[in-house]
């Protein structure tokens, strides 16, 4: 471009607008200095909310300070109790009434332990219990259960468990040793008070003389799966019955699996599968009166199942559990009578379902059934006779329905009546009984 | 990449951990809104849950006595045993309330400690946010700087949040209010509302006709307008004095999934605080 022409091109631009446009160049001015106005009033608007936010955001963070500080907690109450054991004792009374006489009682196919009959006719006191369960340390806790039995003014004191367990050892694994209720099947792991008729099963009644013990060592280990799955065994001393005499090295053992899972919000379940194999030796064998002992192997399997409904899963209005077991023990030996010997194969089995429902708040009702069957054989049969197992062609059954008031979670009173048919006579069984719980009771587990 | 397993056992700590942890931790919860806490079984699927867990995150002050004790037995799990880094209860981090002087089970279900019902108040789930993201910079240090970040984040949100309720909430200042389990506590503490009455006068033990009728001749002494239940609770009692004297029965949420509004800490007390509002007009 030629400089003339680009000196004129400049000086036109850098010329105040020609006066042509002189009108709307004083609007644009007005508009201008409109928009700043505009912009400096909202700029301000901005500032003045700023400023109360950063006021506000303050305010509520001095007042949260004043609650932290009002809020810091405060050292708990020291308890002069702290390093001592946990204590619980449970009471039991019972009022039991038959239409046959207690003490007659047999059942029907099985070899009655001494201790596992009929409760006392009429008032008398249950058994008394009393645990103390502590931490021992970072690695260990502790748990003892004493059973107080009073028979006709002779008082007896029953170590029903007494064992020591493992504390996060890892890896889903639990070890525990001592004495404990053995890990078969669903109902024998928990203690008496906890059961939900005021008797044990049939099956239990017959195969263990109510619960099966373990003196010994028991690994339990815990799979890394959502689906809760445990695996596990103890080895014993062989002597609890069903198991009998003394044994060097390991007397008992038993392996175990269970499962559980949820269904939804409101259902719940436990499958467990366990077998149990010992070598008893001069093991009772028949009724009270029996001379007859067992030498031999035994050995339990059993299955178990308990399913439970809660609405919402909030069993503190209603809930329902539904429960069932079998068991199937065999005898495989000898059956001795002085210094007579002769081969005997045994086969005792039979289950129970129970199902209970809490209707209200503080009342539950609950029905059972039990039905036992046997199938022993001896090639001597005098021995076998005179053991007098066998009392009736028919196979034990017991119906029973009980109905409770829990006034609280630690005391119970129930009653209930059966229709026992496990013996040589049809019995009508009527109990009234009260259970209470003093003291730190652990929680029951499921 | 370092991944904290928490196992939450009440829905608004669940919802805590998820705010100030985010992705890096995989939260459950042992219970819903619909659940009362202190009778929750120890259930297989919870023993299970809990042997996998890194981080227990309960409220303590015994509250789960009836089931955690047992959880922590069952699962072999080192990491959650009371005396290790993975347990963490909230009600430490906060003052308790209604301590009460005599600890006997004839006065009920009383907690020892102190009213364990922390949730109700935002001020307390700031205390425990505060110290939960501590927790977790301990457990998973590589991440410290992450979780650092979402605690400044929810921090700032919450105290906003709080200014909020509090400005709408001031309707309610004063308000007479009768309860029928003695939770509320922080609740009123924070907006100033003030208990009339309780329904169950010992804790757990369904209110006798005497207990009824004495809550009766409290209110035509000091009338109130509302009567508040928990969501998980059954209404009889509350039912009963709605019959008895027309009061405004109000089931506040108490928790996470207490209602379909409640579904974050945020809305929980959102939802609250309306239907108080909505109760007292």
């Amino acid at each position: 471009m030629k400089p003339l022409k680009l000196t004129l091109l400049i000086a036109a631009v850098l010329t105040p607008v020609s006066p042509i446009f002189a009108g709307n160049l004083s609007d644009l001015k007005a508009e201008i200095s409109q928009m700043r106005a505009d912009y400096e009033q909202r700029i301000q608007q901005l500032e003045q909310r700023l400023a109360k936010a950063e006021v506000t955001t303050s305010n509520v963070q001095e007042e949260v300070a004043t609650v932290k500080a009002s809020s810091t907690p405060l050292p708990p109450p020291t308890n002069r109790n702290t390093f001592n054991p946990a204590i619980s004792v449970i009471l039991n009374g019972q009022f039991s009434n038959y239409s046959n006489n207690p003490d007659n009682y047999a059942l029907n196919g099985f070899s009655l332990q001494q201790d596992a009959g009929l409760a006392t006719k009429g008032l008398s006191l249950g058994e008394s219990e009393m645990t103390l369960s502590s931490n021992i340390d970072q690695l260990l806790a502790g748990q003892i259960t004493f059973a107080l039995a009073d028979d006709v003014g002779n008082t007896t004191i029953n170590i029903e468990e007494a064992f020591i367990e493992t504390l996060g050892l890892g890896h889903g694994l639990t070890v525990r040793a001592g004495r404990f209720f053995s890990p078969i099947g669903y109902l024998n792991e928990r203690h008496a008070h906890a059961w939900n008729f005021a008797d044990a099963p049939l099956i239990y009644r017959g195969l263990f003389g109510d619960q099966l013990s373990t003196d010994g060592l028991k690994i339990s280990y815990l799979l890394p799966t959502d689906q809760m799955i445990e695996l596990g065994g103890t080895i014993g001393n062989g002597d609890s019955y069903p198991g009998h005499g003394t044994h060097s090295g390991i007397g008992d053992w038993l392996v175990f699996a269970k499962t559980a899972g949820d269904i939804g919000i409101n259902h719940s379940w436990q499958a467990g599968v366990a077998h149990w194999q010992s070598s008893p030796q001069s093991r009772t064998f028949g009724d009270a009166n029996s001379n007859v002992t067992y030498n031999g192997d035994t050995d339990i399997s059993n299955v178990s199942l308990i399913y439970k409904w809660a609405p919402n899963g909030n069993p503190t209005q209603q809930n329902f559990t539904l429960l069932g077991e079998y068991f199937y023990q065999h005898d495989n030996g000898s059956l001795n009578q002085n210094s007579t010997a002769t081969a005997y194969n045994g086969k005792q089995y039979g289950g129970y379902v129970e199902g209970m429902y809490q209707f209200i708040p503080h009342w539950r009702t609950g029905l059972r059934y039990d039905r036992l069957g046997s199938s022993l054989s001896a090639e001597n049969t005098n021995i076998f006779n005179d053991a007098n197992i066998n009392l009736t062609g028919s196979d034990p059954q017991r119906y029973s329905m009980m109905l409770e008031w829990l006034p609280s979670e630690f005391s119970r009173v129930r009653a209930q009546i059966n229709h026992d048919q496990s013996s040589r006579n049809d019995d009508t069984q009527f109990f009234l009984q009260y259970t209470v719980s003093m003291g730190a009771h652990g929680a029951h587990s499921y | 990449m370092a991944d904290i397993n928490i196992f939450a056992c009440e829905p608004e700590w669940a919802s805590l951990s998820k705010e100030l942890g985010g992705d890096n931790v995989t939260v459950f919860s042992a219970t819903t809104g619909l659940q009362d806490p202190h009778h929750i079984q120890a259930r297989p699927s919870l023993i299970a849950k809990a042997r996998q867990a890194d981080l227990l995150v309960c409220t303590g002050a015994e509250l789960e006595i009836g089931w955690l004790p047992l959880l922590q037995q069952k699962s072999g799990n080192p990491a959650i045993q009371t005396s290790s880094n993975g347990y963490f209860m909230a009600s430490s981090y906060v003052r308790l309330t209604d301590v009460p002087t005599v600890i006997d089970r004839s006065q009920g279900d009383v907690h020892a400690a102190g009213n364990p019902h922390i949730q109700t108040s935002p001020l307390n789930i700031l205390n425990v946010a505060q110290a939960l993201s501590k927790r977790f910079q301990d457990l998973d240090s590589t991440n410290a700087a992450i979780y650092e970040q979402r605690w400044q984040d929810f921090s700032q949100r919450w105290q906003l949040a709080i200014n909020k309720w509090q400005q709408l909430a001031a309707p309610l200042k004063g308000a007479s209010i009768v309860v029928q389990h003695n939770s509320w506590g922080y609740l009123f503490d924070w907006l100033g509302l003030n208990k009339v009455a309780e329904l169950e006068v010992k804790p757990g033990v369904p209110p006798t006709v005497d207990d009824l009728n004495n809550v009766l001749n409290k209110l035509k002494a000091t009338p109130a307008k509302i009567v508040i239940n928990a969501a998980y609770q059954p209404s009889r009692a509350t039912d009963w004095l709605v019959d008895k004297t027309g009061i405004t029965k109000v089931t506040l949420p108490f928790t996470i999934g207490g209602n379909a509004e409640s579904t974050n800490l945020f809305s929980l007390f959102d939802d609250t605080i309306q239907r108080l509002l909505d109760a007292n007009k």
